[in-house]
């Protein structure tokens, strides 16, 4: 019995290690067989797809009512303006004819109601047409002028729009219209932002839907049938969406302009930028567009695309991108000027940029950068802080903070002087400076507290609100040539009144400037406007509501192969001239070299 | 049991009603609305603008009327309109279910084939080689972060051994057969679904040990074998049925949790799935999408705690549901 017992023992042992190995066998050979050897070796990427990874999620394509950058970046593949700004920071014409000016008297001065007023002449190229062959016309233009005003729909940049007051259509030609404009503003035609949408199909969809709140949104075909050739006039055309996956594009052939060289492009989401480099070495992906790679993560990929000579560039450019810190000027400390020159002579931002940027992203002097026409670094127009430890103690000598043994300074009533230091919370390279600049504070005996908070509630609370108390760090992204209004006007100023608009945080109100920006935007003639804005900028630098830090650079990562690419450093990406992009070139050449 | 099960049921429709009132409420709390980021991105926006903004949405009402206004859509079959994607919700919540439910899915089924006869014969091997080899692994796959090996599985099987895909849901191919379809999507699954299982393997083996072991002492067991029973029916009907009551709990719990745990996979694996889209709407306000994925998560936790309680009567003869 027993001797039984333990041989059906044995046995029953046999079959459970026969179990676990078979379970073990059919896992391995599912993983074995769904395995393909080589699935994602690399190879060179050709003319007829391009795979285009970015980190940031995108929504519909409606121009209208989108707001998220990578709509944008995508949105230009397949759709273009009335005018463009191209990466030698001018403005072009793109799908109108020519660009009205003064001097080529498609815009003109007219007097309305005693008003000085603005018309200017708009035609459409005359092939233009969307992709169902449907000519793109006016009523394109004034369609989405009407569907940008109604009051149920969601249009957070309502403004360009609204500028028009009238767009009267040519009878004759309906390629051709002159718009009327409220006001008499010389950035009436540097309005890349004007979209159109297709008249033909969307107006019947508006007229259903356009007076039920969000309800255009809802129905809008770009969000029932993304695919619709009629819905895109630009190089590609959609063949498949799916939000929060990719967006695959096709090459249009009812393009008016210069056909694109790639057949297929897809742009994939890739949320984490930890993974970008891992799916590009893979061969998931051929590059990584702006909206990809951070800036320390670039350099170090450029660094290892020329130590292992891999197939790619990385590229960098200087941006229209500002990174500053804005001071509360409603803070006892910071309302001394000798306090904040102070703070701006402890600094020094060229090594800053050299010790964590390689020199790519330059120390900033004031809100415009070099690229921009506008940019100066002659002393006779602003004030520049040379980096000086000695000036700075001297300047917080002179307004009563003194020195103590403790290495803080203290006012006449033992108060320390203590600045907050925040900024977003998880910028890994914002908290890196920020260290830097609470260490170089600390020298000349300031106490910096770094108390940082997520970006949702920073942006969408501390600054909108002026909730602050201190110095916050982040940055400003502009238009060259723009208006600083939003940013220097008194009228900027966040408040209740205003409904929390404007990004004055700082508090700067200075009435000579506010004159300054009012003539600034109604001024026409170039030399004087930039006389305007260098007085601006004198009061800027001379009254330091702002920390100028360094302005940021834009980076990508390309096949090495591909030609025709370049980076704008602006708000117009690169996708914008997709049509010159080109793969022939043989796989391999320029391997590892990182592009200027 | 009908009773029991009614019952159950009127709980769960409660539980779910004050959760979803107290959800939206907790939303309503947090700082900022879709407007103010609006209004954030373009500084041009007049006070006008916005408020005429937050009228249109409703956002101007106090927090029970929306609240209010929001059960009523829902109870008319609108799932409403994502803010965030610019689309109806049902059209990007029903595809980032499925892909989750696959996923999770694939990765409980993996987690029980592997952990459960690892758990089995390291607590017949109590103290041997085997147990400590086996609770080493467990332990790894309960310390390790799944960001960390989701990225080490990157590199070893997609990048340095080219083997799978190292992210996405599917290839972006359209001339695939409904076949090469599916083995494409399973290929897609094998990595995130290995690092998804990781962390389950680890704590179901930990549990399925430790419950075995006790069973296995027991006098009945001991009764079992003297009786002169097969080692297998001993093993299985006396004492892992015995181990199945903490057993069914862990499972059943785990498997509500694998959506929301699913958020870290799916972001490394750039997978289409719905924690990750949970995660995008409630850092942009998306109150919609937010308020329709909590609630599938609580009825799918309330669901499954219910499962659990029926099983239970399967597993254990001695409880009833009188």
């Amino acid at each position: 019995m027993k001797a039984g017992t333990a041989a059906s023992g044995i046995r029953s042992r046999t079959a459970w290690r026969l179990g676990l190995g078979i379970v073990a066998i059919l896992v391995l050979a599912t993983l074995y067989g769904l395995a393909r050897p080589g699935l994602g070796q690399r190879s060179a990427p050709t003319n007829q797809a391009l795979r285009i990874g970015i980190t940031q999620e995108f929504e519909s394509l409606n121009p209208l009512i989108a707001q998220m950058s990578a709509t944008f970046y995508l949105y230009s593949l397949v759709n273009r303006a009335l005018v463009k700004l191209d990466e030698n920071m001018e403005f072009k014409a793109q799908l109108a004819v020519q660009r009205p000016t003064l001097e080529n008297g498609l815009a003109r001065f007219v007097e309305v109601d005693g008003v000085r007023r603005l018309e200017a002449d708009w035609e459409i190229l005359p092939d233009a047409t969307w992709g169902d062959g449907v000519p793109v016309t006016c009523r394109d233009l004034e369609f989405s002028w009407e569907v940008a005003q109604s009051p149920h729909v969601s249009i957070a940049g309502v403004e360009i729009y609204r500028e028009v007051e009238e767009i009267r259509i040519d009878p004759a030609n309906p390629k051709r219209c002159t718009f009327l404009y409220r006001q008499a503003r010389w950035l009436f035609n540097r309005r890349f932002q004007f979209y159109l949408l297709p008249a033909h199909l969307e107006r019947p969809v508006f007229e259903a839907y356009g007076d039920q709140p969000e309800g255009y949104e809802k129905h809008t075909l770009y969000t029932t049938d993304p695919a619709n050739p009629g819905l895109y006039h630009g190089p590609y055309r959609i063949r498949e969406v799916k939000l929060g996956s990719h967006v695959v594009f096709e090459r249009n052939p009812t393009f008016y302009g210069e056909p694109a060289n790639i057949e297929t492009i897809v742009a994939i989401l890739i949320p984490n930028t930890g993974t970008l480099e891992a799916n590009l070495r893979s061969g998931s992906i051929d590059m990584v567009s702006t909206l990809g790679m951070s800036f320390d993560q670039a350099l170090a990929f450029a660094r290892r695309v020329e130590a292992e000579e891999l197939p790619f560039k990385v590229n960098f450019r200087p941006a229209l991108v500002y990174e500053h810190i804005d001071l509360d000027l409603d803070e006892p400390v910071l309302q001394d000027v000798r306090v904040r020159r102070a703070l701006v002579h402890a600094l020094d931002r060229r090594r800053l940029t050299q010790a964590l940027f390689e020199g790519r992203q330059p120390p900033a002097l004031h809100f415009v950068a070099p690229a921009d026409r506008w940019y100066t670094e002659d002393p006779d127009k602003i004030v520049i802080y040379e980096h000086s430890r000695r000036k700075a103690a001297q300047l917080l000598d002179e307004a009563g903070w003194t020195l103590a043994a403790d290495g803080f300074r203290y006012d006449a009533q033992g108060n320390r002087l203590r600045l907050k230091l925040s900024t977003t919370a998880s910028n890994k390279m914002r908290e890196i400076v920020q260290v830097y600049l609470q260490g170089q504070w600390r020298a000349i005996g300031v106490d910096a507290r770094i108390q940082n908070e997520p970006a949702r509630i920073f942006f969408g609370q501390t600054m909108r609100r002026r909730l602050f108390d201190g110095a916050a760090m982040y940055a400003w992204t502009q238009s060259p040539e723009f208006s600083p209004r939003t940013t220097v006007h008194s009228a900027g100023i966040p408040s209740e009144a205003n409904g929390w608009s404007g990004q004055n945080t700082p508090g700067w109100a200075n009435p000579r400037v506010d004159w300054l920006v009012e003539e600034l935007e109604a001024e026409f003639d170039p030399d004087r406007r930039l006389e305007l804005i260098h007085e601006i900028m004198w009061h800027y630098t001379s009254e330091v509501p702002v920390i100028p830090l360094y302005y940021r650079s834009d980076a990508s990562v390309t096949p090495a192969n591909l030609t025709g690419y370049r980076l704008t450093g602006n708000q117009v990406s690169a996708t914008d001239h997709v049509e010159r992009w080109n793969l022939d070139r043989v796989a391999g050449a320029g391997t590892g070299r990182t592009a200027p | 049991m009908t009773g029991f099960v009614l019952r159950r049921l009127a709980q769960t429709v409660i539980v779910i009603a004050l959760l979803s009132f107290f959800c939206y409420f907790l939303m309503t709390l947090m700082p900022g609305d879709p407007i103010d980021e609006m209004v954030a991105a373009n500084p041009n926006m007049t006070a006008e603008d916005a408020q005429r903004l937050r009228e249109l949405h409703g956002l101007d009402q106090p927090a029970y009327e929306r609240y209010w206004n929001w059960v009523k859509m829902i109870a008319g079959g609108d799932l409403g309109y994502s803010r965030t994607y610019r689309v109806p919700v049902s059209e990007i919540l029903g595809r980032s279910l499925l892909n989750t439910s696959l996923l999770a899915g694939a990765a409980l089924v993996l987690s029980l084939l592997v952990a459960v006869p690892l758990g089995i014969w390291a607590a017949l091997r109590k103290g041997g080689r085997v147990d400590y080899f086996v609770n080493l692994f467990a332990f790894a796959g309960i310390s390790v972060p799944s960001f960390w090996i989701a990225i080490v599985l990157i590199l070893v099987f997609a990048v340095y051994l080219p083997l799978f895909p190292a992210g996405g849901t599917a290839s972006i191919d359209f001339g695939m057969t409904p076949m090469e379809s599916v083995i494409d999507r399973a290929r897609h699954l094998v990595l995130p679904v290995l690092s998804l299982s990781f962390l389950s393997i680890g704590t179901f083996v930990r549990y399925t040990r430790a419950a075995m072991i006790e069973a296995m002492s027991n006098d009945y067991i001991r009764t079992a074998r003297a009786k002169g029973l097969s080692w297998e029916r001993v093993l299985f009907v006396h004492g892992f049925r015995n181990a199945l009551i903490p057993l069914i709990t862990i499972v059943t719990l785990s498997f509500s949790t694998l959506f929301s745990g699913a958020i870290i996979t799916e972001t490394v694996f750039a997978y289409d799935g719905v924690g990750r889209l949970v995660f995008l709407s409630i850092q942009r306000n998306d109150f919609n999408v937010a308020m329709v994925a909590f609630m599938i998560s609580v009825s799918w936790v309330l669901l499954m705690n219910f499962a659990a309680d029926l099983l239970y009567g399967l597993a254990d003869p001695r409880i009833t549901y009188s």
